[in-house]
């Protein structure tokens, strides 16, 4: 009789076996570097798909809002939580003269008002948490065809699965959120999302194409170079537990055991509190789903949630990087990392260190993204060549231009 | 005189809205070690003051943020600019009433 591990497919080519639908052959650059193209992927993708835009945590009281700028979507979006605990998301759009209602101090604006209401600070016009318009200075003066009842914020789609919050902008009708998730959501739902409560963020500005940041990522076939530093043959390059979910995508990243890295102050960091995917962990937080067979090389779940996050889990550890499109050229990424809130000074100590490999280990990744980007403008090269470990990156290829052309 | 409510119901921090008998709407403030009472609807627009919060002894509204005294109910800041009525409370065996 055959053991499992004799009947999982480990040869070279076995994700284009499993999806033989990906294709083998290069891809072309121009996805990459044609404005026109990414016109396209704001109508078709950002103007039209659910986007991951807050934690439920963000709003945490009546009357708290965050404001999320899009410029992928040509908007910004205010998300509040009202008096009858509903979130809900709004254009940050003013009935008015179009001002934007809550004045924003960046990519991400916070705030509370207990009233549950918001105020333009240009006229004074005030919006409730459910959008109606509900003061208006000086309303005599308006003229009889004003209706108030009718000037509300206008509202955006917006649900929530497993603590985090999506909206999309879409005016028509749109497929219910857990439709677009799917199996997405299956594989991840049973993980404690919330019980990570204490965390760090990186973010940048970077001069390249989403698609360019999101990719590189995706894979960890560049850990072993790029890598070479901070994680000196920590992880394995081919990728595991490859599964396709719609539009979504998810593997599993594995350890090289034996080249842990044990140094005298990450040993007695690593004892107090794991906060680095560069070392062992046990099952305590995962759900059956991730790491089923519970393999102690099992390093943390690399996912994509289309269109543009990535969404990482490990033992007690949950991170995403997104990729938010500023123009076909520019994108902000940022990084999130969440742990359990440290209960000692020690704990604390470790999880400091940890957050500064990982800040390293970004660093690196993101140093490539720029260079790559500038070297696909020269026009030099038409296509890339993606080997089979590179499978996330060749299904985002297809699903974009599936949506793209579709 | 109207019971307005049991005086450790106020919290510190926020203002608390309490209906009287007659229907009528109060904001009550515990400030600085004293109990402080106005009405409800600021001067300005329809919003409820028990909503917004105290600084220096002053309600602002959450509208506008125009204030008023919570003592005198005089306005401090625009867009406020008529006074709100204000009320001195008594505290009687852990009651707070006023008189109206
Ligand atoms: S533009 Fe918002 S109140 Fe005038
Ligand atoms: S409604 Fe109170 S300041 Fe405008
Ligand atoms: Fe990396």
């Amino acid at each position: 009789m055959a053991t499992q591990a004799e009947q999982i497919d480990k040869a070279p080519g076995r994700w284009a076996r499993k999806y033989p639908e990906l294709g083998q052959e290069p891809l072309p650059v121009t996805p990459y570097i044609d404005p026109e193209y990414y016109e396209k992927e704001k109508a078709r993708i950002f103007k039209k798909q659910w986007l991951y835009v807050a934690l439920e945590r963000e709003v945490p009281e009546v009357g708290s809002y965050k404001v999320r700028r899009l410029d992928c979507a040509d908007t910004s979006v205010i998300i509040i939580r009202g008096k009858d605990n509903v979130i809900r998301a709004f254009h940050n759009a003013c009935s008015h003269r179009g001002n934007t209602v809550v004045t924003e101090t960046g990519q991400e604006t916070y705030g509370r008002n207990r009233a549950g209401v918001v105020t333009c600070r240009f006229h004074g016009w005030v919006y409730d948490a459910k959008g109606a318009l509900v003061n208006v200075p000086q309303e005599e003066r308006f003229y009889s065809c004003f209706d108030k009842a009718e000037n509300g914020l206008t509202e955006v789609h917006c649900d929530t699965w497993a603590g985090f919050i999506f909206v999309n902008v879409d005016a028509g009708p749109v497929q219910p959120l857990n439709e677009f998730l799917g199996g997405y959501a299956d594989h991840f739902g049973g993980f404690d999302f919330a019980a990570c409560d204490y965390g760090f963020t990186y973010h940048t500005t970077l001069n390249c194409n989403w698609k360019v940041a999101s990719d590189a990522f995706a894979e960890a076939y560049h850990v072993d170079t790029i890598h070479a530093g901070s994680f000196p043959n920590v992880f394995e390059g081919p990728i595991e537990d490859v599964q396709l979910f719609g539009p979504h995508r998810t593997c599993s990243v594995r350890l090289q055991v034996d080249n842990l890295p044990q140094t005298p102050i990450g040993d007695l960091a690593n004892q107090r509190s794991r906060g680095s995917l560069a070392a062992q962990g046990n099952a305590s937080s995962l759900p059956p789903t991730l790491n089923p067979n519970r393999e102690a090389d099992w390093a943390f779940e690399l996912s994509v949630l289309f269109p543009s996050v990535l969404l990482h889990v490990s033992e007690g550890i949950w991170f995403t990087h997104q990729f938010w499109p500023i123009s076909h050229d520019k994108t902000l990424w940022e990084g999130k990392y969440y742990l359990n809130k440290p209960r000692t000074h020690s704990e604390l100590w470790g999880f400091e260190r940890a957050m500064v490999l990982q800040r390293n280990a970004w660093l690196e990744d993101t140093a490539t993204m720029e260079d790559t980007y500038r070297a696909m403008l020269s026009g030099a090269k038409k296509v890339q060549h993606l080997q089979d470990e590179e499978i996330l990156i060749r299904h985002n290829c297809k699903v974009v231009d599936d949506y793209v052309h579709g | 005189m109207f019971t307005l409510c049991p005086a450790e119901q106020v919290p510190a921090d926020e203002p608390l809205r309490v209906v009287l008998d007659d229907g009528h709407a109060v904001a009550v403030y515990s400030w600085n070690g004293a109990y402080y009472c106005t009405d409800d609807l600021c001067t300005h627009g329809e919003a409820s003051l028990a909503e917004g919060y105290v600084e220096n002894g002053e309600i602002f509204c959450p509208f506008h943020m125009g204030s008023f005294c919570i003592s005198t109910g005089e306005p401090r800041a625009a867009p406020c600019s008529v006074p709100i009525r204000s009320y001195s409370v008594i505290e009687q065996d852990g009651q707070l009433l006023i008189e109206r």
